[in-house]
C-alpha cells in the first residue's frame, strides 16, 4: 500500500496546516521509531505520523484522510501487545499523545473526564490526595493511555474483584472513520443498544476515541497482601482454585512459575525469591478494614494446606509496593534472560491450570524454546511468554508457531484466545479456533456500519482469507461499500 | 565472517552497521530492550514532546536501527541522541535495567568522530571541554577572573550599559544568577592533607571538581569542614583532574579517557578509604571509568578499583555514620534528586536522612522530585529550550514557604539558581553539605536570616 510521493507531499501540506508543522512527521528517519508497538514480530514504517491536539483537529484529519482513502489507524502509548499501534502497510499513524490532558473530576458523581492520551496512573495519582483511584490497572499502567485501554478493553491484577476496562467506562466521545464526531453514554445504563460495551475492546477499528468518562472509586479502607512460595506450581495453582472456591473474593490473585521468577529476580526491582522455587501466589484482599485480617488468615490457611514452602503477609506498605513493582514488571524483565520475547494472553477455566501447564511445558521442548507464565490466576488469564532469539536464524518463526499452539491448547480447554491484550496483527489467524468463518464475518459486518470502507486501522482482528469468503458469500448487512 | 571472539562484536552481529569508529554502541545493552515502552513516562523529554524518537525506547530502537544498517550517522539521527539529557531516569524505570544512557553517550561518540561538533555547541566544546576543563590551573584563573569581574566594577559596568544583552537570554540569566564568588578555588590553596577534628575514623581522598571548585568553592570547603568533623583524614592530590563527565556527555570519549587514566594514577597512588565526590555528576562518571576503559588492557581492571573506592560525599557519611551536628537550623528546605545521584547511583534517602539529622530543619516533600531540571551538563547552553520548559515546571513544583531548595550536584544548583532569577523567588539554593556545615559551624538563625539578606540585596542590585 503506502502513497505516492506526490500524494503523501500533499497529504502532508494538508496535515500540516490543520495541526501545525510541528505535529507532522514525514521523513523516514523521523518514522522509523514508530515501526512497531509493545509486540515486535511484525513491523511496519508508517508513511506519517500526525499529532493532534483537540477532537476537532483529529476529525479534520480524518476527514481529510477519508476523503482521499488513505488509510490510517490511532496508536497511544504503543505498549500494545498485539500489534494493533503497527502500521503494517504504511498507514498514516494519529497520535492521541498530546491529547493528555485530565479535563474534569467529579467526586460527588464519582467519575473523571480525560482525554485519550492521557496516561493510567496518572488517573489515580491525580485523584489520591482525595483518597479516590481509578480501578483498572495493568502493568504497563506507567505508560499506557486510557484511550488504548478502551481500545483494547485492558484488564489488570485488580481486575478480578473490580472488573475490567468495559466495567468503568460510562461515556466516550468519538471520531467515526468519515470523521463525524459522535458521543455516546454518559448516563448509567442508558437504553438501546449498548454501544459502550461495543465500542470498548473494538482495536482502533470503530473509529478514534476522543475522550473519555470514567468511573473513579473510593480507595478501600485497608488492603493486605501475602506471599506464598510453592516448590511445585502444581500445589499454588491447586490453592488458587481453593481460595476462589472458599468463597473469598480477593481483590488480586497473581502467579509466577520459575522462569518468570528467574527474570524479575535478574530484573531492576528483585524481591529476593529464592531461585529454586517452583511459583509464588499473591494474593491481596481489600476493603473496609474490620474483617480483612480475619480473610487474609484465611487465605493464609487455604496456602498452607497445599505443601506451601512459605507464606507471609507483607510487612509494612513498603513491602507491598516491592512485590508489585517486582511482578508488574515482569514481562519487560524478560530483557535480561532473553533478547525477544512473545507474550501470549490466553482464558482458561482455572481448573484447568495444572494440565494446560503440563502442556504448554511440551510445546517448549517440542520448539525447543523456554517459556515463562505470568498468570492473573483469579481470573484464568494465563500469559506464556515464549522467550528467542531475532538475531537466530529461524528462531522467530518457530515462536510464533509456539504461540499460536499454546492458544490452540487454551482453546481446545475451553478457554479463549485473548483475555486483555487484544487480536491485533499477533492473533488474527487464531481467531480460527474459536469462531467459524460466518462468526467472523458476522463480526466484520458490524464493523462495516461503522467502518464502512474499512480505512480505520485496516487488517488487524481477522484474517484476511475470511474477508475474500465474505466478499464471496454474504451480502454485507447494512451498509455496503 | 569473522570469528567473534578476534574482531568487533559489534560488526560481526551487524555487518551491515553504520557505526564506523571503536567503541560503538554495545548490541549487548540494546539487545535488552524488549521494547515494552515503561519507560516512556519517565523521560522528561517525551513527557514534553511527546515523540517516541525522543524516547528512551525509541532512542534504543535509533541505535539499533544505526547498527542494522536502517539509519545513518546523520543529522536526523543526532537529534534524538543529542537532546536527551543523559539523566537516566529511564533506568529507574526500565524493568529489564538497559543501559539507555550508556548507549547514548556510545552514539555519541560516533557522532562526535564522524561529524565534529560545530557552530554555537562547537565554539562552548572548544572553550569549555577542551581549552578549559581539562586543566586546573586554567579553572583557576577562571574562577578569579570571575571574582574579580564581580567586584572590580566591570559586572556593574557591563550590566549598566547594556553590554551584557549581545548575550543569548540563557547567559545573560545564568550571568545575574551566578553566585558571588566569594571563595578562591580549593585545589592548590588549602591544605594537602588535613587531619580529622577528633578521633580518626577513615582516611579519603577528594575530588575537587572544576566546576565546583571554580565556582562552588565554598561547598569544597564545606566539604572538607565537615568530613574533618566526621573523623576523616582528608587528603586532596593536587595532580587530580577533571572527571570528564562532560566530555562523556558531549561524545568526546578520548579525551575523557585521557582525564580518567591521570585521575586513576594519581587516586590510587596511596592507600585511601574512599575517594569522596560531592558533585552528582562527576561521581557517576566517576563510577563508570570501568565502563569507559573497558578495552583498555593497561587500565580496565585499574579502573574498576577506582570506581568501586568512588562514593558520593553523602552517602559516605550515611554509611560511616553521622555525628549530628549540635548547631540549629530553623530552617524549611525541600530537596532535589540530582538525576546522577537518584537515577544514576540510587541515592535518595541517605541526603535526606542527613538533612534531618541537622536539628530544627524541617524537610518537606518536592512533588516529582526525581524530574530532571534541565540543567544535565551544559544542555541548558545547547538546548535552551528543553532545559528551559523542564526548569520552569521545576520551579512551580517548589512548595511554598521554604527558604532553601537543597541538592546535591552544582549543574543543577546553577539551574536553579537562573530559576530563582527568572521566576523571582527568594528561596536559597544550597547543598546538602552547606547545610550540615552551616549546623557545624554552629551558625544561628540570625546569621543565616543576614545571608538572606544579603543574596536578596546582592540580586536587586542585579535586576
Ligand atoms: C509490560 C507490559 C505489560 C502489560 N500489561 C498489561 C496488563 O496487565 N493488562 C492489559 O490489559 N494489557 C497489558 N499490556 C498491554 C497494553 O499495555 C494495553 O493493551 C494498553 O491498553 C495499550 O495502551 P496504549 O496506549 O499503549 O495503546 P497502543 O498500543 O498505542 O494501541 C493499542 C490499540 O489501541 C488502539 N488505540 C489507541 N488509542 C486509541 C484511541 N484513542 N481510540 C481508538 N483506538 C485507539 C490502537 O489502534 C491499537 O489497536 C501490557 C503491555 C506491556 C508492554
Ligand atoms: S536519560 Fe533521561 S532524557 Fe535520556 S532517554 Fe533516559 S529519561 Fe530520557
Ligand atoms: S528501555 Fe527498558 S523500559 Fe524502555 S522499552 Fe526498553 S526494555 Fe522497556
Amino acid at each position: 500500500m503506502g502513497m505516492d510521493s506526490q500524494t503523501k507531499a500533499l497529504i502532508v501540506g494538508r496535515l500540516e496546516q490543520m495541526v501545525g508543522p510541528r505535529a507532522v512527521l514525514h521523513r523516514y528517519e523521523d518514522l522509523v521509531a514508530y515501526e512497531c508497538d509493545g509486540y515486535t514480530i511484525h513491523k511496519g514504517v508508517p508513511s506519517i505520523v500526525v499529532f493532534p491536539k483537540s477532537t476537532q483537529e483529529v476529525s479534520d484529519v480524518v476527514r481529510l484522510l477519508h476523503q482521499n482513502r488513505i488509510p490510517y489507524l490511532p496508536r497511544g502509548a504503543g505498549t500494545g501487545l498485539s500489534g494493533g499501534a503497527t502500521a503494517l502497510n504504511g498507514e498514516v499513524v494519529i497520535s492521541l499523545v498530546r491529547m493528555n490532558k485530565l479535563l474534569d473530576v467529579d467526586y460527588a458523581n464519582r467519575k473523571a473526564v480525560v482525554q485519550p492520551g492521557f496516561v493510567n496512573l496518572k488517573l489515580s495519582n491525580s485523584i489520591a490526595s482525595k483518597g479516590y483511584y481509578y480501578a483498572p490497572d495493568p502493568s504497563s499502567q506507567a505508560a499506557c493511555t486510557i484511550g488504548g485501554n478502551v481500545a483494547e478493553n485492558a484488564g489488570g491484577a485488580h481486575c478480578l474483584k473490580y472488573g475490567v476496562t468495559t466495567n468503568h467506562v460510562i461515556g466516550l466521545e468519538l471520531v467515526l472513520p468519515d470523521g463525524e464526531i459522535v458521543r455516546i453514554g454518559g448516563v448509567p445504563d442508558a437504553p438501546g443498544y449498548d454501544l459502550l460495551g461495543f465500542l470498548t475492546g473494538s482495536e482502533g477499528t470503530m473509529g478514534i476515541v476522543t475522550e473519555i468518562t470514567v468511573r473513579i472509586l473510593r480507595k478501600p479502607q485497608g488492603v493486605l497482601t501475602v506471599l506464598a512460595l510453592y516448590d511445585e506450581v502444581n500445589d499454588a495453582s491447586q490453592a488458587v482454585s481453593d481460595i476462589i472456591s472458599a468463597g473469598i473474593v480477593p481483590a488480586a490473585l497473581e502467579m509466577m512459575d520459575r522462569t518468570a521468577i528467574e527474570a524479575v529476580e535478574s530484573g531492576n526491582y528483585p524481591v529476593g525469591y529464592p531461585s529454586d522455587l517452583g511459583a509464588v501466589l499473591i494474593v491481596e484482599v481489600d476493603g473496609i478494614a474490620a474483617g480483612l485480617q480475619e480473610q487474609i488468615e484465611r487465605v493464609m490457611e487455604v496456602c498452607r494446606k497445599h505443601r506451601v514452602r512459605e507464606v507471609r503477609q507483607s510487612r509494612d506498605p513498603q513491602e507491598r509496593t516491592r512485590w508489585w513493582a517486582n511482578r508488574k514488571t515482569a514481562f519487560g524483565a524478560m530483557g535480561t534472560i532473553s533478547p525477544d520475547y512473545m507474550v501470549q494472553d490466553g482464558v482458561i477455566p482455572r481448573s484447568k491450570l495444572p494440565e494446560v501447564l503440563a502442556r504448554i511445558g511440551e510445546v517448549s521442548s517440542k520448539y525447543g524454546l523456554r517459556i515463562a507464565n505470568v498468570f492473573h490466576a483469579g481470573d484464568g488469564n494465563l500469559h506464556p511468554l515464549i522467550l528467542y532469539n531475532s538475531m537466530e536464524d529461524g528462531e522467530k518463526e518457530r515462536a510464533v508457531r509456539a504461540g499460536s499452539e499454546v492458544l490452540k491448547v487454551c482453546a481446545d480447554v475451553g478457554g479463549s484466545i485473548t483475555g486483555e491484550h487484544g487480536v491485533g496483527i499477533e492473533k488474527m489467524e487464531d481467531m480460527r479456533f474459536i469462531f467459524t468463518e460466518e462468526e467472523m464475518n458476522a463480526q466484520m459486518q458490524v464493523r462495516d456500519v461503522f467502518n464502512p470502507d474499512n480505512l480505520c486501522n485496516p487488517g488487524k482482528v481477522f484474517p484476511k482469507p475470511a474477508r475474500c469468503v465474505e466478499l464471496k458469500r454474504s451480502a454485507p448487512l447494512i451498509h455496503s461499500s | 565472517m569473522s570469528d567473534p571472539s578476534h574482531g568487533n562484536l559489534e560488526k560481526y552481529l551487524y555487518p551491515k552497521s553504520n557505526y564506523k569508529w571503536e567503541d560503538a554502541p554495545d548490541p549487548a545493552k540494546f539487545s535488552e530492550c524488549v521494547h515494552c515502552g515503561m519507560c516512556l513516562e519517565a523521560c522528561p523529554t517525551y513527557q514534553q514532546t511527546g515523540l517516541e524518537a525522543h524516547s528512551p525506547r525509541g532512542r534504543v530502537y535509533l541505535i539499533k536501527s544505526v547498527a542494522e544498517g536502517k539509519l545513518t550517522l546523520n543529522d536526523f539521527f543526532a537529534d534524538p541522541v543529542n537532546t536527551c539529557l543523559d539523566c537516566r531516569a529511564c533506568e529507574t524505570a526500565c524493568p529489564a535495567g538497559v543501559q539507555v544512557g550508556a548507549l547514548v553517550e556510545e552514539a555519541r561518540g560516533q557522532l562526535y568522530k564522524e561529524d565534529p561538533p560545530a557552530g554555537l555547541r562547537g565554539v562552548l566544546h572548544k572553550i569549555f571541554l577542551r581549552g578549559l576543563f581539562p586543566y586546573a590551573s586554567r579553572m583557576r584563573k577562571l574562577s578569579l577572573l570571575t571574582r574579580w569581574y564581580q567586584r572590580s566594577g566591570v559586572r556593574f559596568i557591563a550590566r549598566k550599559t547594556g553590554l551584557l544583552r549581545i548575550l543569548p537570554k540563557h547567559l545573560q540569566e545564568m550571568e545575574q544568577a551566578l553566585p558571588n564568588l566569594t571563595t578562591k578555588p580549593v585545589l592548590g590553596r588549602i591544605h594537602e592533607r588535613l587531619a580529622p577534628f577528633g578521633l580518626k575514623r577513615a582516611k579519603v581522598a577528594m575530588l575537587t571538581g572544576c566546576v565546583m571548585d571554580a565556582v562552588f568553592a565554598d561547598i569544597n570547603e564545606a566539604t572538607v569542614n565537615v568530613l574533618r568533623h566526621n573523623g576523616c583524614e582528608v587528603w586532596i592530590p593536587p595532580s587530580q583532574s577533571c572527571c570528564g563527565a562532560l566530555h562523556v556527555h558531549a561524545g568526546d570519549r578520548d579525551t575523557a579517557k585521557q582525564l580518567a587514566k591521570q585521575n586513576i594514577d594519581t587516586f590510587l597512588s596511596d592507600d585511601i578509604d574512599a575517594i569522596i565526590i560531592n558533585a552528582a555528576g562527576c561521581g557517576s562518571t566517576l563510577k563508570e571509568y570501568g565502563e569507559l576503559l573497558k578495552s583498555d588492557p593497561e587500565y580496565a581492571d585499574k579502573a574498576h578499583l577506582f570506581a568501586e573506592k568512588t562514593v558520593d560525599v553523602s552517602s559516605f557519611l550515611d554509611r560511616l555514620g553521622l555525628i549530628p551536628p549540635k548547631g540549629r537550623l530553623e530552617l524549611t528546605v525541600t530537596y532535589h534528586d540530582a538525576c546522577h545521584l537518584a537515577h544514576a547511583q540510587g541515592i535518595r534517602v541517605e541526603p535526606r536522612r542527613l538533612l534531618e539529622a541537622v536539628p530544627g530543619v524541617q524537610l518537606v516533600p518536592l512533588p516529582d522530585s526525581d524530574r530532571c531540571c534541565g540543567s544535565a551538563g551544559i544542555y541548558n547552553l545547547t538546548h535552551p529550550e528543553m532545559a528551559g520548559e523542564l526548569l520552569d515546571r521545576k520551579m512551580n513544583d517548589i512548595p511554598d514557604g521554604c527558604d532553601a531548595v537543597v541538592m546535591g550536584n552544582p549543574g543543577c544548583m546553577m539551574q536553579f539558581m537562573v530559576g530563582v532569577v527568572r521566576h523571582n523567588r527568594n528561596e536559597q539554593i544550597m547543598h546538602t553539605i552547606q547545610l550540615l556545615d552551616l549546623a557545624y559551624r554552629g551558625e544561628e538563625t540570625s546569621t543565616e536570616a543576614e545571608r538572606a539578606e544579603h543574596s536578596k540585596a546582592s540580586r536587586s542590585q542585579a535586576s
